[in-house]
């Protein structure tokens, strides 16, 4: 049972950022669509990895350009579906106000990360339908799971954009991926954020940047200037209810693009965003264990929010900010305080967001990248009324480079410095604060 | 707190669909357009314009080497640079069975910025102006009579020595020829339901007239009346399902361009 103790999981962020590399991987691009194309990583990531207009819109279509050469038979015999992805990285962490045997400690630890790595495949079976499988592991201790795996049906009504189908575990449409993120030591705290109550647990699971099994509807139009996007899935880490869909959640996404044609600004988009996972609260059981299949009393965690970007300069070359601001919800049910039984004295509610800028220099052959994002999170309603108003909010930023020393239709390689800083209210020994510093410098290359 | 952000977000909307119906195009910015060249383009056409990027080498059908100003797909006459609306049209299309894919969904200015780049790559565009469009009178509609005449037209022009008896692309010819660079070329099988500077009749018409500058395929401007080119055009037209058909007989076939 994947039972989240928020406030345990939370006092090992030192392990979290190292396992950040094991078991999540970061970047998706995909240097077969460059070998299938002849084209470079750069004219799909606006900064690897990134999409651009035109990197959306091949996703968008399933992978494909339409002019004839993207299925199995007409692209060049040469191609195979396969790409690699690895960040071999040096991690230094320090953690603040950690309890140990001696006392309330400050904690840093460095080296060099035990790094996963992915195996991209994807491509186009036949028109209209393409497929995505990662395996993702390959670390240390061995282990490989799926990470994603979908097939894509485009335009399933005659030939129109707007209704395309996803089958299968799949990344949903976020506002911003939490699966191309440019920085590689912390996550979007929006996304996999959960009240806390102190040495409880939530039922809940729900993480917005988390892959989801079940189907996604999305359409748009020609130039994917306004798109729409709907999943319905099971939510991840759930035992599952006795329901027809084990666990019905939902989650959708619509966003609107504007281009200008002069002015410093050369693109905007605002969006609106919404997310309903449901986690069973009560189950059967056998010996005392919860039963799979048997949960019953669905209870919600709910997030809905707003996004807004803007491109300044040359869409080709752009400061790129993006603003994305959310309310969320779990319900007391789904928060048991530290007897593992009681549940809280009310629903969870929080606010939260983020401000990232990318900015990539118009300078020849582009590169470069630089980057910065704000996290926030503040609590509205604790679970616990007698717990600090401010108890676990989060206030996180990071600041990274990056250099790509060389992108070709076949690669891409590049350096990679980050520093991060992320401070948690109350969480630390004796209900101190508790700050994670990390620095990181790396090698992210595909091929 | 998060509805005082959220309130924003209308705002904003209602601001930028302001801003984007106000504004007015600009012409090309080199300098942009030398970026956008390098994200999307350098890799089949080269840093120098030559056609010679790292791509080149594996394509059989070799990039467009563009110090030359010499251009495929136009719709001025043979030898005449191309017009502006010539090469947005190919970034808007992209060509068919090419490596050149449709770029319509990168915004307006880069599309201008890089066009302008892409004319320093030729002083031509500096000491030339391209000549007029071609005229191309309305399409007389497809019907079973305009094919069995495009029949003939095709045998009298002696299509079939490049393109085959059957369209294919597998004349006598066909395995002789090269373009003005030494590449060898392929003539195009118009089985395929597609051409590929675009479907609509009005592009197959075109390609009669204008040539295809660099390559063996010549205009017939000077040989072919306006009526054998459109019996001719109905004729390739039959050669596939593929191709949309204008019975009606109205300007614009009803063939979409390339998605």
């Amino acid at each position: 049972m994947a039972r989240k103790g928020s406030l345990q999981v939370i006092l090992q962020l030192a392990v979290f950022a190292l396992v950040m590399f094991v078991f999540v991987s970061p970047a998706s691009a995909i240097p077969a669509f460059a070998r299938k194309y002849s084209l470079r990583c750069t004219a799909c990531h606006e900064a690897w990895p990134v999409l651009n207009d035109f990197g959306r819109s091949f996703r968008d279509n399933g992978y494909q350009l339409r002019l004839g050469r993207d299925d199995t038979v007409t692209a060049d015999p040469g191609y195979w579906p396969v790409a690699v992805h690895i960040v071999p990285t040096y991690l230094y962490t320090k953690v603040t106000n950690q309890s140990t045997d001696q006392g309330v400690k400050d904690i840093g630890s460095g080296g060099v990360a035990d790094a996963g790595m992915d195996l991209l495949m994807a491509g186009v079976l036949t028109k209209n339908i393409s497929f995505l499988v990662v395996p993702t592991g390959f670390a240390s201790d061995g282990n490989v799971h799926l990470e994603s795996y979908w097939a894509y049906f485009s335009r399933v009504i005659k030939n129109s954009d707007w209704l395309n189908i996803r089958i299968g575990q799949h990344e949903v449409d976020l506002p911003a991926s939490g699966h191309r993120p440019l920085s590689l030591t912390d996550s979007y705290l929006l996304y996999s954020y959960h009240p806390g109550v102190p040495d409880g647990e939530n039922l809940s699971a729900y993480d917005m940047g988390e892959n989801q099994k079940g189907l996604e509807f999305m359409g748009h139009d020609a130039k994917d200037l306004t798109r729409y996007s709907v999943s319905v899935f099971s939510a991840q880490d759930s035992l599952g209810s006795r329901n027809a869909l084990s666990s019905p959640s939902f989650y959708g996404h619509f966003q609107k693009y504007f281009r200008f044609n002069d002015g410093p600004i050369s693109e905007a988009e605002v969006g609106i965003w919404g997310a309903q996972a449901n986690y069973p609260t009560e189950f059967l059981t056998s010996d005392g264990a919860p039963i799979p299949g048997s949960g019953s009393h669905l209870q919600a965690s709910t997030r809905y929010g707003v996004e807004a970007n803007i491109w300044i300069g040359p869409t080709v070359a752009p400061l790129h900010l993006d603003l994305v601001y959310g309310h969320g919800s779990d319900k007391k049910s789904l928060l048991l305080t530290d007897d593992g039984v009681t549940t809280a004295d009310r629903d969870g509610t929080w606010n939260g967001g983020f401000l990232e800028a990318i900015w990539v220099p118009p300078t020849d052959l582009l590169h470069w990248s630089i980057f910065g994002r704000y996290d926030l999170i503040r609590n509205q309603k604790q679970p616990l009324i007698a717990a600090p108003s401010n108890y676990n909010d989060q206030d996180q930023w990071t600041l990274g480079v990056i250099y790509t020393l060389a992108y070709s239709i076949r690669d891409e390689v590049a350096f990679h410095a980050e520093i991060s800083s992320n401070k948690i209210k109350g969480i630390g020994e004796g209900g101190l604060d508790q700050r994670t510093d990390s620095i990181m410098l790396g090698v992210d290359f595909a091929y | 707190m998060f509805y005082r952000v959220a309130r924003l977000i209308p705002a904003l909307a209602g601001v930028f669909m302001v801003m984007g119906s106000a504004t007015a195009a600009d012409a090309g910015d080199v300098a942009t357009g030398k970026l956008v060249y390098e994200r999307y383009c350098m890799s089949c056409h080269g840093e120098e314009g030559n056609g010679q990027g790292e791509a080149a080498e594996y394509m059989s059908i070799k990039p467009r080497d563009y110090r030359q100003g010499t251009y495929k797909w136009r719709s001025t006459p043979s030898g005449s640079l191309p017009l502006d609306s010539d090469l947005e049209h190919t970034l808007l299309n992209g060509l068919y069975a090419t490596y050149m894919p449709t770029w319509k969904v990168l915004d307006d200015r880069s599309r201008r910025d890089v066009l302008a780049y892409i004319k320093t790559f030729s002083s031509r565009f500096a000491t030339e102006k391209p000549q007029d469009a071609i005229v191309i009178p309305p399409d007389p509609g497809y019907s079973d009579a305009s094919v069995k005449r495009g029949g003939a037209v095709y045998q009298k022009y002696n299509c079939s020595q490049c393109h085959g008896a059957g369209g294919q692309g597998d004349g006598p010819s066909a395995h002789e020829l090269k373009d003005d660079w030494g590449n060898a070329l392929v003539p195009y099988d118009l089985t395929k339901g597609h051409v590929k500077c675009g479907d609509k009749s009005t592009d197959i018409y075109r390609v009669f007239m204008a040539g295809l500058s660099g390559t063996p395929m010549p205009t017939f401007a000077d040989s072919l009346s306006p009526a054998d080119a459109w019996d001719l055009v109905h004729f390739i037209q039959s050669l596939s399902p593929g191709y949309a058909k204008n019975f009606a007989g109205s300007v614009a076939s009803a063939a979409g361009e390339h998605q």
